[in-house]
């Protein structure tokens, strides 16, 4: 007989109040569970959509950290096919995409609209960033680009182009004269934030030398990893390869540039955080009525207990194991009912409304996260120890004539 | 059933159970009332005492004082030559499941537990073996006629057999004596006569103190010793008639 099984067969006894409860334990944890895997579910595909963007690693001239650039590339890596070359030659490397980035004026006809521009080298930027499929209109750059440029359908919408349609870009090169050169709408792009719809243009890195007039430098090169490589280490070898080829260089590391990424990270926790503490008070609340009233009715028991020789600790122990018990249970239906739920939810084809910033929503789509899982086993039988721990301390210190007359 | 009583530390001429000028007040909305005042009683090794007196008297509080369930406002307990009200919760608990046996007027058994368990449950706190438990449970069970209710939950039993199975309890872990607070009042006649023979049967084989607190004629006819309570004061004390 031990203290497990006595504490079971008190459940068995006192059946309907172990089903309440049970039901109360296993929600928590149904909801700490599909909470617990739409939020890493959230987080990853929030991870993957910023590293696509950014890459896993930048380097960039270390003067360009602390200082915004007064002229476009002024702080650009010069000889960029050399330093390119250096990083890949990594073995951790996948991608290494020169960028270009520069700001100007776009005309097409009567309208001029100011842009975003980006200068990339086609082939690898769409294969690593995923870039061809954002393209919603014709197609995206080929080869080394052309003179072909892909718009946010934002700003081809205030320029009033499509694909095919003829367009003048203008910039400032980095001895401060006007540059301008046509180009051609290959393609209309949906980025996903409507900011960034309104003014992103991309085109091909000779295009963007040409009207900069800057060939052979680029603002950073953004490197993409392999799937099993460690970022730190990846960043302090390419770091030494581009110092020893002459670069002064910072490699800049995913997080630190997705300032975005850690915000809605934060965001989501925040709110995820106090409904999960909301929804631990409600069943430490409901377990401690719960328990409390099974003290109640037990207390002639208990005071027959205390005077056969069981110490009090004896008594705390037994409602303790008796609230861990009703918590091991309620999780096992809990369990059940979350993978239930998640069949239900993946297979409704739910669209949330988008996150902040991004204008498209995605299907929902609940991940079976074990951790959460056993965050949930572990928020549940803490929430049961504690909530069990008050009435049983109450119950150990009863006196035991009181409790033997109790009726 | 048979053990010797020489377990422990008690001497065959120290008494048992002494206690001194024992006082326990009880608050009754404003006022205070005497339960006892000043009560002193020796307990010898294998008496078999009956505390008689009428309702309100003292019986249960003076037994629950000498079977250190309460603790007095006055006056001392020593158990085998130990103060009671010196020792710790935790020692007083050690006290009680291994040197007393407890038999109530509503029998107290463990509703989810089996004849047997209810049986061996002092023995588990005890920490004895498991095989130990099963055997002395059993031994026990027999001894009271209960042989074939060993997996049995109180509530199929009757009252004499719940009442059986409390006593086979109170002898789990060889006690020097049994407190019995009305052991008879919730039982028919002939059950409380089977009870009693039993008893006294228990206590002539074992050398088993036993201390009742009982208005039952049958019970005072039965000891060898019987103490008169009045008013929280001991009245009478002297060999029964």
């Amino acid at each position: 007989m031990s203290s497990l099984s006595l504490a079971w067969r008190n459940l068995v006894r006192q059946r309907r109040r172990t089903i309440l409860m049970g039901t109360v334990v296993a929600f928590g944890f149904a909801a700490f569970a599909l909470a617990g895997g739409f939020i890493a579910q959230s987080f990853e595909g929030l991870r993957e959509g910023t590293i696509q963007t950014v890459g896993q690693l930048q380097a960039v001239d270390r003067r360009s950290v602390d200082r915004a650039e007064e002229r476009t590339l002024e702080f650009g890596l010069k000889e960029s096919s050399r330093a390119r070359s250096a990083v890949a030659k990594d073995p951790a490397v996948s991608a290494v995409l020169p960028r270009i980035e520069f700001v100007g004026l776009a005309v097409a006809g009567a309208k001029s609209v100011p842009y975003l521009g980006v200068g990339v080298d086609p082939d690898p930027e769409g294969k690593a960033t995923g870039a061809r499929d954002l393209v919603v209109s014709g197609k995206y750059l080929s080869g080394d680009g052309g003179d072909g440029v892909v718009l946010g359908t934002g700003l081809a919408s205030a320029l009033q182009v499509k694909p095919g349609d003829g367009l003048t870009l203008m910039a400032t090169t980095p001895d401060g004269s006007l540059n301008a050169v046509d180009a051609v709408v290959a393609g209309l792009a949906d980025v996903r934030i409507k900011e960034l719809n309104d003014r992103y243009l991309a085109c091909g890195i000779g295009l963007a030398a040409r009207l900069l007039q800057s060939p052979e430098t680029v603002t950073k090169l953004v490197v993409f990893l392999r799937r099993d490589a460690d970022e730190n280490r990846a960043a302090a070898r390419i770091g030494s390869e581009l110092k020893a080829a002459g670069y002064d260089v910072v490699i800049r590391h995913w997080k630190e540039l997705a300032v975005f990424y850690g915000q809605v990270k934060l965001l989501y926790i925040g709110i995820f955080g106090f409904v999960g503490a909301v929804l631990v008070v409600i069943v430490i609340l409901s377990a401690a009525i719960v328990m409390t009233m099974a003290v109640s009715e037990r207390t002639r028991e208990i005071g027959t207990l205390r005077a056969l020789g069981t110490r009090p600790a004896g008594i705390l122990r037994m409602f303790l194991v008796e609230g861990i018990a009703l918590a091991a249970v309620g999780c096992v239906a809990g369990m059940v009912l979350a993978l239930a739920i998640r069949a239900v939810l993946n297979a409704s084809g739910i669209i949330l409304p988008p996150p902040p910033g991004a204008t498209h929503g995605m299907p929902i789509n609940v991940r079976f996260y074990p951790l959460a899982y056993a965050a949930g086993l572990l928020a549940m039988i803490a929430t049961m120890v504690v909530a069990s721990y008050f009435p049983a301390r109450r119950a150990s210190r009863v006196s035991i004539v009181e409790a033997l007359a109790h009726i | 059933m048979g053990e010797p009583q020489s377990q422990g530390i008690r001497r065959d001429r120290e008494p048992l159970v002494e206690a001194k000028g024992l006082s326990r007040n009880y608050r009754l909305g404003a006022s205070q009332v005497a339960a006892l005042r000043g009560v002193t009683l020796t307990i010898a090794p294998g008496e078999f005492v009956a505390l008689q007196g009428p309702s309100g008297s003292g019986k249960t509080t003076l037994l629950n004082l000498l079977g250190l369930l309460d603790r007095p406002d006055e006056g001392t307990i020593l158990i085998e030559g130990r103060e009671g009200e010196s020792l710790s919760e935790n020692a007083r608990s050690d006290l009680r499941r291994d040197r007393f046996g407890f038999v109530f007027q509503t029998f107290n058994l463990i509703p989810v537990l089996s004849s047997e368990e209810n049986v061996a449950y002092p023995m588990v706190i005890a920490g004895r073996a498991p095989e130990e438990r099963r055997q002395r449970a059993r031994e026990l069970l027999t001894a009271v006629g209960l042989g074939e209710k060993l997996a049995v939950r109180p509530d199929l039993l009757s009252g004499g057999q719940r009442q059986r199975v409390a006593i086979a309890r109170a002898l789990a872990n060889r006690p020097a004596i049994v407190f019995a607070d009305e052991p008879t009042a919730n039982l028919d006649s002939r059950t409380a006569e089977e009870i009693l023979d039993l008893m006294r049967k228990i206590n002539e084989e074992s050398s088993v103190a036993f201390l009742f607190a009982t208005h039952d004629p049958r019970v005072v006819a039965r000891a060898r010793r019987v103490v008169r309570l009045h008013d929280g004061l001991v009245e009478s004390d002297g060999a029964a008639r």
